[in-house]
């Protein structure tokens, strides 16, 4: 048996036994009893919201956190030394609720940081100038501070108006974090806080020192420290979050350089946190993503190559032979039978068609937590067809930044 | 920090058990196919056996006519269809797979009757369908081989209406696939021959046409 079937088979077993713990994390998720504040117990909280060239879209991330039913809340706008109009568009709707403040730019690390020091809630929000939020969110997200232990809530990041098939691949990424986040949040390892839209409590930073300047992943870094200082972060579905989804191959290869190279540099920092004291996170959910993460780099990668290998032999060799291409054509009922059996009698074939059954599971979670999805099953296609490629890729770069020790910045 | 408790350290066995489960039920629903598929390819089999043997005996026992165009592309078709999957099955379930291995034997026979019929077909109808005898080998050594020659037949098939191509495996336990080596002297694989005459390599196309009628 060759090398790759080991490892593909080995990442398949790995994958059903992963899909099925998380699946049961997720179900016993529900019954569980949680410390949540009652609207009275509410405290003060704090939006800070760090800009850097966002005109375009700083004002609707305003109206939108304005809208929000949140009894005690104030604004505090960071311009990171924006060269367009974006403080002159903040400075608009500044009042005694809502502050604006300018200064060099310094990257999101510091910029959160500047708007840290000048914050007086005992919980802090830090929202990307480029998010919206719906009015409960940040309500229902305070409630999960009830509880001592907690010191960061999650949102449920959803992708905002996804137009081509970039956006659509990240639309569904994102939906199926929404399981895997929940999965997490009940084996209290969630070891992410999306930059986008996050609730912390204050004291942390008070005790555990700002934001880390100069870090590709800011806020992965924090979600790390607030893990392996014994604490947790949780998470609420129920706090839909809007994000601005990369447009183009360019941006988003990017994004995905900085968060993945991030992830490994973070983790490296923080590699005490793999082992069994720290229970579930140490022990399976980061041991589990970090061996995900290589065998889906190997068996992508190899895929790829195989099949353009594979396809440019045959080219050649059916070329060689001017072999009469109309001829692929002709079908009939012997050949879709004969396909049918070579495609279902694969049991690579039978695991991904399983897999993606698990998939349709998500989808049905997601659209019960956020409602009605457009355009679903056109984004379940496209998500099936690109995103293991683009996945194995984002990594694959990644992993070649990291050992080379590349410098990414957030900005 | 303190030492954090797992949530349920049963949820891991019970995962095992469950990813276990479902790792193994899935070969078995794809092997399941594969035999499903057998079966398919063992009910086709006797079909076609029966429908030459039947048109055979209706012709000389009855004088019935044997021209019919359709039958003979029905045959002809089941008769590729069942070399392929055969060809599959075996890649799927193994070479010394004891169903496979009945099939393959049988499948000899029905190729030698259909050749048989097709001889008929050429001399009473005024047919000119060429024929092709491929002696191949599935053993490791000569098995890439053995496939690069599939694969040029295969080309030489979609170029070539009138052409059948009967394959047969030199390593199969028959007397009569034995009997068929010694009568065209096969002493290495992969070889052809063409129309019962030419005894060739499978190295080039246009030199396998050219021995075409």
């Amino acid at each position: 048996m060759e090398i790759i079937t080991v490892i593909v088979y080995l990442s398949i077993y790995l994958g059903l036994f992963a899909t099925t713990f998380y699946i049961l994390s997720f179900i016993s998720y529900s019954k569980k009893e949680r410390k949540l504040y009652t609207d009275k117990e509410l405290p003060a909280v704090s939006v800070i919201i760090p800009a850097y060239n966002e005109e375009e879209t700083i004002a609707k991330t305003m109206k939108s956190i304005l809208k929000s039913d949140y009894p005690d809340f104030e604004i505090i706008i960071v311009d990171d030394g924006s060269l367009d109009n974006t403080l002159k568009i903040a400075k608009k709707f500044e009042n005694e609720k809502i502050r604006v403040f300018h200064k060099e730019n310094g990257g999101k690390g510091s910029a959160l940081n500047f708007g840290l020091k000048l914050a007086k809630g005992k919980i802090i929000f830090t929202m990307d100038a480029d998010t919206t939020v719906n009015p409960k969110s940040m309500k229902n997200m305070v409630r999960f501070f009830g509880d001592k232990q907690v010191m960061s809530v999650s949102p449920a990041i959803i992708i905002d108006k996804p137009r081509n098939i970039l956006q659509r691949v990240q639309y569904m990424e994102y939906l199926l974090g929404l399981f895997l986040r929940k999965a997490f949040a009940s084996l209290k390892s969630i070891y992410i806080t999306p930059g986008a839209f996050s609730a912390y409590r204050k004291s942390f930073f008070d005790r555990f020192g700002d934001y880390d300047v100069g870090n590709p992943t800011e806020d992965l870094e924090m979600a790390l420290r607030i893990q392996y200082r014994g604490y947790y972060t949780e998470n609420c579905p129920e706090a839909p979050a809007y994000t601005t989804a990369p447009a183009t191959f360019r941006e988003l290869m990017i994004q995905r350089r900085r968060w993945y190279f991030g992830f490994l540099k973070n983790l490296w920092d923080y590699r005490k946190i793999i082992r069994t004291k720290y229970g579930d996170l140490g022990t399976f959910v980061i041991p589990v993503a970090l061996i995900s993460i290589l065998f889906s780099v190997i068996v992508v990668v190899y895929m790829f190559f195989r099949a353009i290998f594979e396809v440019r032999d045959s080219l050649i060799f059916y070329q060689s032979v001017n072999f009469d291409f109309s001829s692929l054509f002709n079908i009939n009922l012997y050949v879709i039978e004969r396909a049918l059996f070579l495609f279902f009698s694969k049991p690579v074939v039978l695991f991904i068609l399983f897999f993606m059954a698990i998939l349709g599971f998500y989808m049905h979670y997601a659209s019960r937590k956020i409602g009605k999805l457009s355009g679903l099953f056109i984004n379940l296609i496209l998500f099936y067809i690109f995103f293991a490629i683009l996945f194995g890729f984002w990594w694959t770069i990644s992993i070649f930044y990291t050992i080379f020790s590349k410098k990414i910045r957030w900005r | 920090m303190e030492k954090r408790k797992f949530e349920n350290k049963n949820r891991y066995i019970i995962s095992i058990i469950i990813g276990t489960f479902i790792f193994l039920l899935i070969f078995a629903i794809s092997y399941s196919i594969s035999y499903f598929e057998l079966q398919r390819v063992s009910n086709l089999q006797v079909g076609v056996g029966y429908d030459i043997f039947k048109d055979k005996l209706d012709y000389s026992l009855f004088n019935a006519p044997i021209c019919d165009e359709e039958s003979f592309d029905k045959i002809s078709q089941d008769l590729s269809f069942q070399g392929r999957i055969i060809d599959d099955l075996e890649k799927k379930l193994g070479k010394q797979n004891g169903d496979v291995l009945l099939r393959k034997q049988f499948y000899a026979l029905i190729e030698m009757e259909h050749f048989e019929f097709i001889k008929e077909l050429n001399q009473k109808c005024g047919k000119k369908v060429d024929t092709i005898f491929f002696f191949y080998s599935n053993n490791d050594s000569e098995l890439k081989e053995s496939e690069e020659a599939g694969r040029i037949l295969g080309v030489v098939y979609s170029r070539n209406e009138n052409l059948i191509i009967y394959s047969f495996d030199v390593d199969l336990a028959s007397n009569l696939v034995d009997k068929l080596e010694n009568r065209y002297n096969i002493t290495e694989t992969p070889m052809i021959v063409i129309n019962e005459k030419t005894k060739v390599g499978v190295n080039n196309i246009l030199e396998i046409e050219r021995h075409l009628s």
